[in-house]
């Protein structure tokens, strides 16, 4: 096997959609003839992926970020374009394929609804061809991992979502597939089981060496697990590189939320941030102000300044998340450009220094 | 206000007519098949009539004609409300519907009226136009039996509607009600005497199913359309329909009520 | 092979646990399917009440062929149950799931389904094929249980063949559901002497929508009726061609699930 785990070349798909004619009359004729228009999802695409790496797949709605995992797991044959994972050609010898990849659809569940969780981990063993001593090994050791012991006979209806999402992950992960993809593996979860389960994947991916493939909304999944971002948007690869830099270029700050047991006025809060220029307070009344900051100013600074002053019952800080960042680059325009501005701007530093 | 409702309740009439618009496999194969159905019973009939004569006070010719408009009337009453109603109650879909500002089994019967009414126009007149070609069906001459039958046909809906939402909202009390959805389907079927004319049952049989509203569904109206059932009797069996209309309405918002309690109180 | 005999085992334990949870559902299931072979048992003894034969069958034979009927069809309905496919595998997209396990996806789907209450049908169909048999003296022969095996084996697969052939559709059109119940409608007429119908529904349910080979021609071979031993022999042949047709008209609907072939 070659030094990627996954392998992707001018991948393309398109569909077709059907035209839903208008009105009464429309859908009769509907009723006759369809009209399909084609659509492309993926456009075209090309990326590798190295062995042992965490890769984060990001972008908006429709960007055609499913319908890669779709093609990347066997399941859709693309329309033209070459693709590899792990040695194999997915859509070619899909069965063969699929007994070396893990994967996780957030939203979809693949355990027993009404039985044991363990009675779909025995069923999904005979599936994987996972030899029994194989299977308490691993079953154990993901088990102690996730701490399921007491939930293992429990049915999964009776399962919190976040109980329910690591049994997910036991289940695609019992016959220890090198790779693993993951569709929004976080969804819908508090931050205690989302950080459990980001420290699961990071542990694996380190005492494992598994690949990791996953598509998320939440940028602190990037932010916790990936050295590597590729992002989508209408089909094409805007963006393939690291986390940091894509933040520092795209990434427009982050928002804190005050809300104060006393009234504070907005002329009070600005003088007391006076050293931090940058940031923009507005206030809804006298109880409750935002203050949006700049990525180059740290949040600790700003709390800094004001937590000793006023009299806060509550802070909440909004972290910008992975559509924000394609909705700047998109409208900052195509990713390409973009790296132009950023020298500029170091330029123009670099300049006022000399 | 109430104008504001009404008229979102003949919206729902609407919408699902084009739904079923556009479902066309669907309705080309159903004509097809029903009419299978009904060249099946034809034969199995002709091979029991043999020579001639009279079964259960219907004439063979009689006969062809029931089952051509019995299959036919099914084409237009059939409805799956049920099946929409416990799959509303088991994805919990149903707690959101019920807090709208509408009576949902109001909604619940406009959609399959709006059903039926696609199922009247592109299903049963196209359907009975297509089992005239191929069968000796007679259509009545006398006027009252055209307009009885019509208005017979509107409660048959009604009725059978009625059945399938008390059906469908078991899936409150019952874990699973699959099995009772399958069991009305299989009791209307046969009981309405779509199957078998009740008057061919033995005699104990037909004389309970006279206290049942099953016969309402496919008996009385087929007898009216078949002219076994003339003149002031049209007015007798009709009533018989209006009365099982009413007499289902209590059991019908009762469990509705039921119902409601239950998702309230007891979150489901 | 034994991969795939295990799977069933692994499926039909999850189903029993899963129905030890409901077990009152369990007797309604039975029980509701056993009401619909009842009533299409009410209407041949009615049919008898007002006649001696029918198509030259007594009601002893026609009880019978009905009873070989449910055989198959139990089976049937026990390992294939593509209801509501459609909705949940395609609309609710859990072939997605399925695709990315490793086993004939088709298969899967099967097994996610299995239906055992069903099969409770197929012991009442050999009780009264046994029941009417005696009534009919019909002779039990070394091969009287070698043929049924090949005979229900036969007719399942034909089942099979035709529902998964239409279900198929599925990948194609956004709601075929309204067939699959229609064509539960059609399947009953195998049941009967099929020489009372016409020519074009005679060769409807011997050549197109071959339900004649669930009933009445794998029966005659038991009531040694002459006229339709021949059709009795083709049964085994008629089931191969039709599983095949299913299975290429599945796979042809998955691959263009997948977008491959369209």
């Amino acid at each position: 096997m070659s030094g990627n785990a996954i392998e992707v070349k001018d991948l393309r798909k398109t569909f077709k959609v059907q035209k839903n004619r208008e009105g009464l009359k429309g859908a009769f004729l509907d009723l006759f003839k369809r009209e399909y228009n084609e659509v492309a999802a993926v456009k075209d695409i090309s990326f590798s992926i190295p062995q042992g790496e965490i890769c984060g797949y990001i972008g908006e709605n429709g960007a055609g970020k499913s319908t890669t995992i779709k093609m990347l797991t066997g399941i859709l044959v693309p329309t033209s374009g070459h693709l590899t994972v792990g040695g194999y050609v997915p859509y070619e010898e899909r069965e063969k394929f699929v007994q070396h990849i893990g994967v996780v659809f957030g939203q979809r569940s693949q355990l027993w609804w009404d039985i044991g969780v363990i009675e779909s981990f025995q069923l999904l063993r005979k599936v994987y061809k996972v030899s029994e001593p194989d299977f308490k090994r691993r079953l154990d050791e993901l088990v102690e991992r996730l701490q399921l012991q007491d939930l293992l006979n429990r049915p999964v209806r009776k399962l919190s979502l976040g109980q329910r999402m690591r049994c997910e992950l036991v289940a695609a992960l019992l016959h220890n597939p090198s790779i693993v993809f993951l569709d929004e593996p976080t969804i819908g979860l508090d931050i205690v089981v989302k950080s459990e389960i980001r420290e699961f994947l990071k542990d694996m991916n380190r005492d494992h060496g598994t690949t990791i493939l996953l598509t998320t909304h939440d940028l602190q999944d990037i932010e916790a697990l990936c050295s590597r971002v590729i992002m989508l948007d209408d089909g094409k690869i805007i963006y393939d590189g690291g986390l940091e830099e894509l933040k520092n270029r795209w990434g427009t700050g982050r928002e804190v939320q005050f809300q104060f047991g006393t009234p504070t006025r907005l002329e009070q809060l600005r003088s007391w941030t006076e050293a931090l220029p940058a940031l923009a307070w507005s206030a809804e009344n006298e109880l409750e102000a935002k203050v949006w900051i700049p990525l180059e100013i740290n949040v600790s600074d700003v709390l800094g300044q004001v937590v000793s002053k006023a009299d806060i019952t509550d802070i909440k800080i909004i972290e910008t998340n992975t559509d924000d960042i394609v909705r700047s680059i998109y409208q900052s325009g195509t990713a390409e450009k973009k790296p132009d501005a950023t020298i500029r701007e170091d330029e123009g530093v670099v300049a006022t220094h000399v | 206000m109430f104008n504001g409702t009404g008229g979102a309740y003949l919206d729902f009439i609407r919408i699902r007519f084009l739904t079923m618009l556009a479902y066309r496999v669907n309705y080309y194969t159903g004509i097809l098949i029903y009419t299978l159905n009904i060249g099946v019973y034809y034969f199995t009939w002709k091979a029991i009539y043999g020579g001639g004569g009279e079964l259960g006070g219907f004439t063979a010719s009689q006969m062809t004609t029931y089952l051509a408009v019995s299959w036919m009337a099914r084409a237009f009453y059939f409805n799956n409300l049920d099946r929409e109603i416990s799959t509303d109650i088991r994805d919990g879909s149903i707690a959101i519907q019920f807090i709208r500002p509408y009576n949902y089994l109001m909604v619940k019967m406009m959609q399959g009226f709006g059903e039926g009414l696609f199922r009247f126009m592109l299903f049963m007149i196209p359907g009975m136009a297509i089992a005239m070609l191929f069968f000796p069906v007679k259509l009545p001459t006398a006027p009252e039996a055209w307009a009885g039958f019509l208005v017979m046909l509107f409660f048959s809906f009604l009725i059978n509607s009625q059945l399938n939402i008390i059906t469908g909202l078991m899936a409150f009390f019952v874990e699973n009600n699959e099995g009772f959805m399958r069991m009305k389907r299989v009791v209307v079927d046969l009981f309405s005497g779509l199957i078998i004319p009740i008057s061919l049952f033995p005699s104990w049989l037909g004389s309970i199913m006279e206290f049942l509203p099953f016969q309402a569904i496919t008996y009385l109206p087929g007898s009216v359309f078949t002219g076994r059932i003339q003149g002031v009797g049209i007015w007798n069996v009709l009533g018989v329909q209006v009365l099982w209309f009413v007499l289902l309405l209590i059991p019908m918002v009762w469990l509705y009520r039921a119902s409601r309690k239950r998702l309230f109180v007891q979150g489901g | 092979m034994s991969y795939y005999f295990g799977l069933i085992g692994e499926y039909l334990k999850n189903y029993i646990k899963t129905r030890m949870t409901y077990r009152a559902d369990f007797w309604v299931e039975v029980i509701s399917d056993l009401l619909f072979q009842v009533t299409n048992l009410i209407f041949i003894f009615v049919i008898f009440m007002h006649t001696d034969s029918l198509g030259g069958w007594s009601q002893s034979e026609v009880v019978f062929v009905y009873g070989f009927f449910m055989v198959p069809f139990g089976i049937f309905s026990c390992f294939v149950n593509l209801w509501g496919f459609s909705e949940r595998y395609i609309v609710k997209g859990e072939m997605d799931r399925v695709m990315t396990r490793p086993a004939h996806n088709l298969f899967q789907i099967f097994l996610e389904n299995v239906d055992p209450p069903a099969l409770v049908g197929s012991i009442i169909g050999i009780v009264i094929m046994a029941v009417s048999g005696a009534q009919l003296d019909v002779a039990f022969e070394w091969w009287t249980i070698p043929a049924l095996i090949i005979l229900t084996i036969s007719a399942v697969a034909i089942y099979t063949g035709i529902y998964t052939a239409l279900t198929s559709l599925s990948f194609y059109s956004d709601a075929p559901t309204g067939i699959l119940p229609l064509m539960y409608n059609v399947q009953g007429y195998g049941r009967y002497p099929v020489t009372i119908y016409n020519r074009a529904i005679q060769v409807l349910l011997t050549w197109i929508m071959p339900f004649a080979f669930v009933g009445v021609y794998p029966a005659s071979l038991f009531l040694e009726r002459e006229e339709m031993r021949n059709m009795a022999f083709l049964t085994p042949l008629m089931g191969a061609i039709f599983f095949a047709i299913g299975l290429t008209a599945w796979n042809y609907g998955v691959r263009r699930y997948r977008g491959a072939g369209s």
